[in-house]
């Protein structure tokens, strides 16, 4: 079967080196695709299209498209298992994060993350804690759950422009 | 002992057994949990991976409210564990980063001094409370009841972070399984993650994920123990999603640490489980 040739371009280099200077990425050229991140990872083992070294790789020869398109990069259950056991110190899952970030410039996120990153702004948590839950809570012997000080948070993401970013406001 | 009560969205929304024994085993152990006003959702994991300022900055807040409080906060999901932990020693190492996310909380009217520490529960009851303790307040003990226990990830990991136990070979769930006079059993798999954050993104990958262990598990041991709310969701819901449900009880640490402490199954919130956990009370010494 013929493979498909994988050339480094200018445009490649520039995406690598974002990726790189990305919190925690780094260490991405230190590579030397040995697999263990892969064989231990707990998506891997069933989703054939979710390889953390191939996700390294294609980071190494800036495959934006390949690694930015569909779900691939939203896939990671982040358990830090790779990290763990790299013996570089790679870290894909830094490697993810630093990719998740440059989709998201890209106008790229994964509904159901959206939808969790503009609730919380929204209800100060990740869903609706009001009345209704709160009655249930007493039902149960518990004390209402603490009234999250919305404005406050609205003024953070306001201030960091994340609501922007993800499409939400 | 007295702490900052950090609950978190999903155990203050949908796992009322999990809050309710954790504050009645406090309680039993002379442990004050006091609720954190105003606080938040901790920023979750995802958020993290998205914009790190974003992570830090509603972490931040919330530890700074346990600063007001002079307390150190306590915490009941490995998810918000990390995330307090992590941004906690980032802000105390690093006084540049410090300063430009005290500037982002500036209208909170809130600011992070570093003056707390974060802890999950189960860590507190081992290094605060000590297991001694734990199993001198089991007077109600299990007996001939094997339990497999589930760490979870973001309790342990990143190690360089959480600086707690070894992630290959924890200890803490064992030896609280052990402390109720229960068996904690080994199995294959012990450590791996829940797949819990991939639920949103393709569920059936958690389902799969779930179901391979609460079956391994199932082989060894009569029950499974978490101490986290997303992999206790996964072990209970992916059961529900074939037509071979096991029926393995999964239960909350706290709530096997309180039925031993001689704390009703009402108490424990043993009702609000949804695979049936009440067959745990007939290996109970009268």
């Amino acid at each position: 079967m013929a493979q498909s040739e994988i050339r480094i371009t200018n445009e490649g280099k520039e995406f690598r080196n974002e990726v790189m200077a990305t919190h925690g990425a780094d260490k991405l050229m230190h590579c030397y695709q040995c697999g263990t991140c892969t064989s231990d990872c707990p998506v891997a083992k069933r989703v054939p299209e979710f390889r953390p070294r191939n996700i390294a790789r294609l980071a190494i020869y800036g495959q934006k498209d390949r690694l930015l398109d569909g779900d691939l990069v939203w896939l990671c259950a982040g358990c830090y298992t790779c990290y763990e056991r790299c013996p570089q110190k790679v870290h894909v899952s830094e490697i993810v994060s630093a990719l998740r970030q440059l989709a998201l410039r890209e106008g790229k996120i994964h509904p159901t993350i959206k939808s969790i990153v503009t609730t919380i702004p929204k209800h100060g948590y990740i869903s609706e804690i009001g009345e209704f839950e709160n009655e249930m809570r007493a039902d149960d012997g518990l004390p209402p759950a603490p009234t999250p000080a919305t404005e406050e948070i609205k003024a953070i993401v306001k201030k960091t422009g994340i609501l922007g970013r993800v499409g939400g406001a | 002992m007295k702490y900052a009560f950090f609950v978190g969205c999903t155990v203050l929304s949908r796992l009322p057994g999990y809050e309710k024994s954790a504050r009645k085993v406090a309680e039993k152990l002379g442990v004050e949990l006091v609720d954190m006003p105003g606080s938040s959702c901790c920023g979750t994991t995802y958020m993290e991976t998205l914009d790190r300022k974003t992570a830090l900055a509603l972490a931040a807040r919330n530890i700074a409210i346990a600063e007001e409080m002079g307390l150190d906060i306590v915490t009941v999901c490995n998810g918000c564990t990390e995330n307090l932990t992590k941004t906690n020693k980032a802000l105390k190492e690093d006084p540049a980063l410090r300063a430009e996310v005290n500037e982002i909380l500036r209208e909170t009217g809130k600011q992070f001094k570093g003056t707390v520490e974060v802890k999950h529960y189960v860590r507190m009851l081992k290094e605060d409370v000590g297991l001694d303790k734990v199993k001198a307040a089991s007077v109600k003990p299990f007996k001939e009841l094997k339990v497999g226990a589930h760490y979870g990830c973001h309790l342990l990991k990143p190690s360089d972070e959480m600086l707690f136990e070894d992630p290959n070979d924890p200890k803490v769930l064992d030896d609280l399984i052990r402390a109720t006079g229960a068996e904690s059993v080994d199995y294959p798999g012990k450590t791996e993650c829940c797949a819990g954050p991939v639920m949103g993104i393709r569920e059936k990958v958690t389902w799969n994920v779930g179901m391979d262990k609460v079956q391994t598990v199932k082989k060894y041991a009569d029950a499974m123990a978490t101490c986290c709310p997303f992999c206790y969701i996964t072990y209970e819901r992916c059961q529900f999603m074939t037509e071979t449900n096991p029926n393995l009880p999964v239960v909350h640490i706290p709530q096997l640490l309180g039925l031993a402490m001689g704390l009703t199954a009402d108490e424990v919130g043993l009702s609000t489980n949804k695979v049936d956990a009440s067959a745990l009370l007939a290996k109970q010494e009268a």
